[in-house]
């Protein structure tokens, strides 16, 4: 070290003693396009002098020695040294080191030069992540990544996104595993601009995660210094507003009456509008809650740089967004601080540590199903006034028609009191160590440590013998905690042999383990019957019944792995890989596992046949195969606990006995996921054509189903028990990928860059290992048999249930058509005739067939950007095709307002043959059929988003690198025949997925922003 | 080279052992659990899964509530003809195996079943003094589960111990002799062990088992054994009819001295449509009271199980429980000046023994699922009446049969009967009709006495028993087949 020091200062002496300096500036851009290129890196050779370029490809170096050399390199182009002849400004333009592909992609404890990949991977930087604006990070994979689907559980703000890779195999978690950093973690808290990249894992290549890595693996790179960089400081901001992107067209007042007269008067009821004249267009329920211009607004800052043996880079971010529902009641706000540093300790020796701080605070409404604000919205009758005449929210009468479930849902959203904070802090640190030439040890451990709490307020509120009248005033507080640390120990050898064996061997070992606890309380007799005074130090009322709670988890997992990767030449490339895991979620018997795969690619352009082919750049196959588990399913299901509900009453109090919780499966084991993908990477036409294509099939077997319905003689329906998870079946996913991206200039002012990827699945259940050969999930309605099923033969989760053959014209159709009167009604003209599908002359339970899934076919992706000197433009657009959806948020009551489609209804011999009459009476037309499944293909324009930067010559009088405006629009329009909020919506169940009970609206936002760099 | 790939050798085992990356990291107790087969180590584990056992009664609402619907004294009612449309269907007799009411109801039974299989299937575990109270009340109460799978299902699956995932493929539904033989030999031991006195209020009693033994062999015709039992208890037991017919269903009436068994259930907990069973309050209350309801005494439910003009005729005028049992709703508006709302088949009528009261301030939400009306399951007059008809259809006495039934219409100040022989059962018949009302009795003693007929829409030789939910038949994969008609 010493030495070293004393010779670095002898060369910086050497430069000043005999040097001719000059201060020189330049500029780097792409050969291909042009374009300037950021973050280059600039070093002089042998020292330490450095820069890098600013956004416009700029970048300034003073006192450089004439005949000193500089060597540009930037990830993924060629290196470039140039010799410094004098102070002119020196043009740069570097080439895209296609053969190379030297651009580094995280795999897994380790990283690989693109062109070596051999698996099916997927990326997404920062660039693109700095496009789309995503509000939470997932938003980011939908539509520019193939083979990637996500879906919102709700528009609400904060609410969760579900990411599908390669589409629904289980029914455990479907989630992908996260790792950020190395470490699991949870990707809903990240602040979108601290991402560097997102790396997905797709195939077998995942199989260094074994355990956990059955539904893919997303890797996430949080961003960090570059050596030898100046410090680069950027703010960006935005604020926007937002609206609802789509409101159901309910019958207005006029249209209620008449409808509500006619359906009385069907069943020989008195009407209940005897004069409909001045009724109007009444109240639009939808209006009066959803909100326009509802603000959001981000600020993010980042500060990074480092020097010959540091990095750092620093960040700070804010967001807070409203909901279109309830701004004040409903909101989301998310600060995050962050710090990355990396030191080389000495040569051999690195140190690297980052810790994000996260804080988000999250109030919500009642925004989904049954119950919920907009469900209320949905089925007040429009002849209400919203308000009384005191200026008080009218009570929704209680009459019979309306039942007892709808309540005004302004007075709701003023009646609803929450909070919701978490903080966490996450982060790992690590240390590398080169023991030999050829040998390095990581050390690493990552961590998250997570303290929520939440507080709900129930006002004491009387809606007038509603099921939301809360008689007394209570106020539930919770505090819960969440631990986890993943800690890596491995070693990885890498050596040349011969010049053309190329081997890496990583050997290495994981322990995770996650535990935490929570504690729930509720304190009755609110002071004042108020939010300021909702807390349980001033609620000091007790119940009778147990009004304290808490639990406590430890859940581990071990792993031991070991992995070859090897190549021959860099053109014939071969890894395999071994896994073994311990996980805490099964039973000692079932604990192990051993998760083996083989990737394997071949760079076709690299042999000499191909020299003369000068069309195509580079082109690789690959295959791969391997076995993946998935341990995600509930604590302890192999054992039968005693943590059901035993609670009864002697001498007229409750007793609290001790009962059997859920169900245990002993036999519990690994979910198994054999993942087989071949595919190729083309590069065309001087680079400008980029093409990955995949062919995928991936079998899951000894799938893992939680809450699996079972006979009722087990007991499963005892208070606080509950079905078991088992291990019940083999689903295939196939499919196709495919994506395309094409990018030039023009001319030097216009570039543009276009990508399409589409994806094809393909998902039939194998087997189903239980008695009956099916499994059904979901519901529907009220008291109806479960609208989902998973058999053979089909894709899982498809919808079972009767299929419809228009509608009864006459008494003599009725009579000619077999009896429907098992469905529980007989029928009358005007109801839905259903298909006797097993032909035995009689309509019930037993004629129920596949009416649909809700799992797309084709899904696609088309993103474009332009640039034009200043201006930029880009838009991304997302597809889904082929998806069912289940309308299922519509109250049968009879008073309840409806959809404007009930306007087309049967009313008499050849009126209608698609819809039903109305009448109060009972018919069959409620039981769940293909009248309730809708084609819910979409395309969505998901951002569209118009930049202008303004010219460096300006900026830069101010000292500000680049200055950019932005104006866009996310969530611009949705193309779709369903006629619900959001055909993108999903509760995530395999098996009951895509039912609608009232998902809440995604919202449109207009944006402005500005990014600033200095 | 050697010595280093020792020492990296020596650095893994080293890190290795410190990170504890052994199997041994994954052996650990899971936090603050009990094992449930590993459980029954004292006198207080049996006395807990005991509480267990009796949790499941609570879900008997059901059994009350849908028994009365599917008689001919009560219609469905409710908010429309889909309201509870498993309940609209029993009520016309249209019902089918896809019911989910009836599946809960199979359910719930057959939960309570398995609780009390649970300490049964350990009782030989720990011993302790007094252990034999608490295997007896449980086999009361499997007796009891059973008694219930039995009237409305027809032969079920038996098991002693509790019921394992995939015995729905390989254990037939036993005949209805073999359920009933096994409820026998529960009660027989269980009137045998216990007392008249329980330990505390709300447990079953020698009396209880006593009384439901009596009427297990009422159903099955065993007359001169259901005289033996029922007399013994009637003479030996503490029971007595209450004199006031209208207190008994007053909350100052529960387990008085009436009461040979009584479902316990109390208002202090909440509870939500998400899991009935999980109710500690009486979830038919909520559902048979007075819909829109606002005024003294009462408070509003959704008006399901409304009394028909028949059911309200069949009492002569000066039948004093008439007026107990069923509210006239426009007389009692016209004197209280109350107001209702009218729902589906408003017949003017409802169920007041079993109507939701004025409650006290603290009742916990959602109202409407946590009455605490107590649900007299065994009345001393059912007792009498039961007795009666033993020893009236038996031919073994209608002397005495006359004497029970007599004391029964003596505390509702009415004449006395003085007929015999076939015209005394039918006059039985009457009795219990009358004095049972809304209680969920009729719908069963109306075709375990071959009078199934009265019931509109009623289907000899189908309707006698319920459909076994259409999903149990597909679980049981051919095990099991469908009752008769459906």
């Amino acid at each position: 070290m010493t030495t070293k020091l004393l010779s670095l200062l002898f060369l910086v002496f050497t430069c000043f003693a005999f040097g001719q300096e000059v201060d020189i500036r330049g500029t780097v851009t792409d050969q291909a396009s042009g374009q300037p290129l950021p973050g280059v890196n600039v070093l002089v050779k042998n020292s330490s002098k450095g820069a890098s370029t600013d956004f416009d490809g700029n970048f300034e170096m003073k006192n450089v020695q004439i005949n000193s050399i500089l060597i540009f390199t930037y990830i993924g182009y060629k290196d470039q040294e140039i010799v410094v002849k004098n102070g002119d400004a020196i043009t740069v333009a570097l080439v895209e080191d296609s053969e190379a592909l030297d651009e580094v992609v995280v795999i897994g404890y380790g990283s690989a030069k693109k062109r070596d990949l051999t698996g099916a991977v997927s990326i997404v930087d920062s660039k693109m992540i700095e496009e789309i604006k995503p509000i939470k990070i997932e938003q980011a994979l939908q539509g520019t990544v193939s083979g990637v689907n996500v879906t919102t559980q709700s528009g609400a703000p904060g609410a969760g996104l579900d990411i599908r890779i390669r589409g629904i195999s289980t029914n455990g978690a479907n989630g992908p595993l996260i790792i950020i950093d190395g470490y699991q973690g949870d990707i809903g808290v990240l602040n979108p601009n601290d991402i560097e990249t997102i790396t997905v894992l797709k195939d077998a290549q995942a199989a260094i995660y074994g355990t956990i890595g059955a539904n893919g693996v997303v890797l996430i790179t949080t961003k960090s210094g570059k050596k030898n960089a100046k410090t680069s400081v950027s703010y960006n901001t935005y604020t926007g507003f937002q609206e609802s992107s789509r409101t159901l067209p309910l019958l207005n007042a006029t249209e209620y009456a008449l409808l509500l007269n006619e359906s009385y008067a069907a069943n020989g009821q008195a009407l209940p509008f005897s004069n409909v004249t001045g009724l109007g267009t009444g109240t639009d329920w939808q209006e009066e809650i959803l909100n326009d211009n509802v603000p959001i607004i981000s600020h993010d800052f980042n500060v990074s740089g480092g020097s010959e043996n540091i990095t750092y880079a620093i960040s700070g971010s804010h967001l807070y967004q409203q909901g279109i529902i309830a701004p004040k009641k409903s909101d989301f706000r998310r600060n995050t601080a962050r710090l990355s540093l990396g030191v080389d300790l000495s040569e051999k020796l690195r140190v690297k540590a980052n810790a994000i701080y996260t804080y988000i605070d999250r109030d919500a409404i009642n925004d989904n199903g049954l119950g919920s604000v907009l469900f209320n919205a949905l089925n007040t009758p429009s002849t209400l006034n919203p308000y009384d005449a005191n200026g008080e929210p009218t009570l929704v009468p209680n009459t019979t028609g309306l039942g007892i479930e709808i309540i005004n849902p302004i007075a709701q959203i003023e009646n609803t009191y929450n909070d919701f904070d978490l903080r966490k802090i996450n982060g790992t640190v690590s240390l590398e160590y080169d023991i030999l030439d050829s040998v390095t040890l990581t050390s690493r451990i990552g961590y998250n440590t997570t303290i929520q709490e939440s507080k709900s307020f129930a006002k004491q509120v009387d809606y007038g013998g509603k099921v939301f009248d809360v008689p007394r005033s209570s106020v539930s507080q919770n505090a819960e905690n969440f631990n986890d640390y993943t800690l890596d120990i491995f070693g990885t050898y890498k050596n040349v042999f011969n010049e053309s064996h190329d081997l890496t061997v990583t050997l290495g070992t994981t322990i995770f383990k996650t535990f935490g606890n929570g504690l729930f309380a509720t304190g009755y007799d609110v002071p004042n019957n108020s939010w300021e005074f909702a807390d349980i130090s001033l609620a000091t009322g007790t119940s009778d019944a147990r009004d304290v709670g808490s639990y406590t988890f430890d859940e581990r997992r071990l792993s031991f792995f070991a992995r070859a990767q090897y190549a021959f030449e860099g053109k014939y490339l071969l890894s395999a890989m071994i896994r073994r895991d311990l996980s805490t979620r099964f039973g000692p018997e079932n604990r192990v596992a051993y998760f083996p795969s083989l990737t394997a690619g071949w760079i076709i352009s690299d042999e000499n046949f191909f020299d003369d082919i000068n069309s195509v750049n580079f082109l690789k196959l690959r295959a791969s195969y391997g076995v993946l588990g998935n341990d995600q399913i509930g604590n302890n299901g192999y054992v039968s606990l005693l943590d059901g509900e035993a609670t009864y009453v002697f001498d007229n109090s409750l007793v609290q006995g001790q009962a059997i919780g859920v169900l245990p499966n002993p036999d519990l084991q690994w979910e198994e996921a054999k993942k087989f993908d071949v595919g190729l990477d083309m590069k065309l036409f001087n680079n400008r054509v980029d093409i990955t294509a995949d062919y995928f099939i991936n079998t899951r077997d000894n799938l893992l189903i939680g809450n699996i319905p079972v006979s009722g003689i087990t007991g499963v329906s005892a208070p606080g028990s509950g079905s078991p998870t088992v291990n019940a079946g083999k689903v295939e996913n196939k499919g196709f990928e495919f994506a395309i991206g094409y990018r030039d200039n023009l001319s030097d002012d216009f570039s543009f860059g276009i990508n399409y990827n589409i994806t094809t699945l393909q998902n039939e259940v194998l087997e189903v290992n239980n008695s009956t050969g099916f499994l059904d999930g979901g519901s529907f309605g009220v008291g109806q048999l479960a609208p989902s099923r998973m058999d053979v033969g089909n894709p899982i989760g498809y919808f079972y249930g009767l299929q419809t053959d228009g509608i009864f014209q006459n008494q003599a159709e009725v009579d000619a058509h077999p009896s429907q009167n098992d469905l529980g009604a007989s029928a009358a003209p005007g109801d839905i005739r259903f298909v006797d599908i097993n032909g035995d002359g009689n309509i019930d339970a037993n004629d129920r067939t596949n009416i649909g899934d809700p799992i797309p076919e084709v899904t696609m992706g088309l993103n474009l950007n332009f640039k034009y000197k200043g201006f930029d433009f880009v838009a991304y657009t997302f597809a889904s095709l082929g998806n069912d959806m289940v309308r299922n948020y519509e109250r049968t009551l009879t008073d309840v307002n409806r959809l404007n489609y009930v306007l087309d209804r049967w009313t008499g011999e050849g009126t209608s043959n698609t819809v039903p009459r109305v009448t109060t009476a009972a018919t069959t037309n409620n039981v769940f059929s293909d009248y309730f499944v809708e084609d819910a293909s979409y395309i969505r324009i998901q951002n569209i988003q118009l930049g202008y930067t303004i010219p460096a010559k300006f900026s830069e009088k101010f000292k500000i690198s680049k200055v950019r405006v932005y104006g866009g629009v996310n969530n611009l329009y949705t193309f779709t025949k369903y006629r619900g909020y959001d055909p993108g919506a999903s509760s995530g169940a395999p098996i009951g997925g895509g039912i609608d009970f009232g998902f809440y609206p995604i919202p449109r936002t207009y944006l402005v922003g500005l990014n600033l760099n200095f | 080279m050697k010595n280093k790939l020792i020492n990296i050798i020596a650095v893994f085992t080293i890190l290795f052992a410190v990170s504890g990356c052994t199997d041994d990291f994954i052996e650990r107790p899971i936090p603050y659990s009990i094992d449930s087969e590993n459980y029954f180590n004292s006198e207080d584990d049996y006395y807990n899964a005991l509480v267990g056992a009796y949790d499941l009664l609570q879900s008997t609402y059901a059994n009350a509530i849908v028994g009365e619907i599917a008689s001919n004294n009560t219609l469905c009612g409710g908010e429309s003809a889909t309201d509870v449309i498993g309940w609209q269907q029993i009520d016309d007799m249209i019902h089918t195996p896809v019911n989910s009411n009836l599946k809960d109801i199979w359910n719930w039974m057959f939960a309570g079943v398995n609780r009390a299989n649970y300490i049964l299937e350990f009782q030989d575990k720990t011993d302790f003094e007094g252990k034999e109270i608490i295997i007896a009340e449980a086999r009361f109460l499997r007796a009891y589960y059973y008694f219930e799978l039995v009237k409305w299902f027809g032969p079920v699956p038996l098991k002693e111990v509790r019921f394992q995932l995939g015995d729905e493929t390989s254990i037939p539904r036993s005949p209805v002799e073999d359920v009933y033989a096994l409820i026998e030999s529960d009660l027989i031991f269980a009137s045998n062990t216990l007392s008249y006195t329980a330990p505390q209020t709300g447990r079953a009693t020698r009396g209880s088992a006593e009384a439901l033994l009596g009427k297990a062999y009422l159903y099955q015709d065993k007359f001169s054994d259901a005289a033996i039992v029922l007399e013994n208890l009637i003479m030996n037991g503490p029971y007595d009819l209450v004199t006031d017919y209208d207190t008994i269903f007053e909350n100052q009436g529960e387990n008085g001295i009436e009461s040979v068994f009584e479902v316990q259930y109390t208002d202090v907990e909440g509870a939500s449509f998400d899991c009935l069973q999980c109710s500690e309050g009486n979830i038919a209350v909520g559902f048979s009271g007075i819909r829109n309801y606002s005024g003294p005494t009462f408070t509003p439910g959704f008006s399901f199980n409304v009394p028909t003009q028949e059911a309200y005729d069949a009492f002569d005028e000066d039948d004093i429980r008439r007026d107990v049992a069923i509210l006239d709703i426009e007389a009692w508006a016209a004197s209280t000046g109350a107001t209702f709302g009218t729902g589906f088949e408003h017949t003017g009528y409802f169920n007041r023994k079993y109507l939701p009261r004025v409650r006290s301030a603290n009742a916990a939400g959602d109202v409407n699922l946590t009455n605490p009306n107590n649900y007299r399951a065994i009345r001393f007059a059912d007792v009498l009446l039961m007795a009666a008809e033993a020893f009236n259809r038996g031919s073994i006495s209608d002397d005495k049969a006359r004497l029970y039934l007599n004391r029964v219409r003596t505390r509702a100040t009415l004449d006395d009967i003085t007929a015999s022989g076939n015209a005394l059962t039918d006059a039985i018949y009457q009795e219990r009709r009358l004095e049972l009302v809304g209680e969920g009795h009729q719908f069963f003693d109306l075709v375990r006495t071959g009078r199934g007929n009265q019931i509109d829409g009623f289907s000899a030789n189908k309707n006698e028993l319920f459909p076994v939910p259409f999903e149990e038949i597909q679980f049981s994969n051919g095990n099991w087949q469908q009752n008769p008609g459906y």
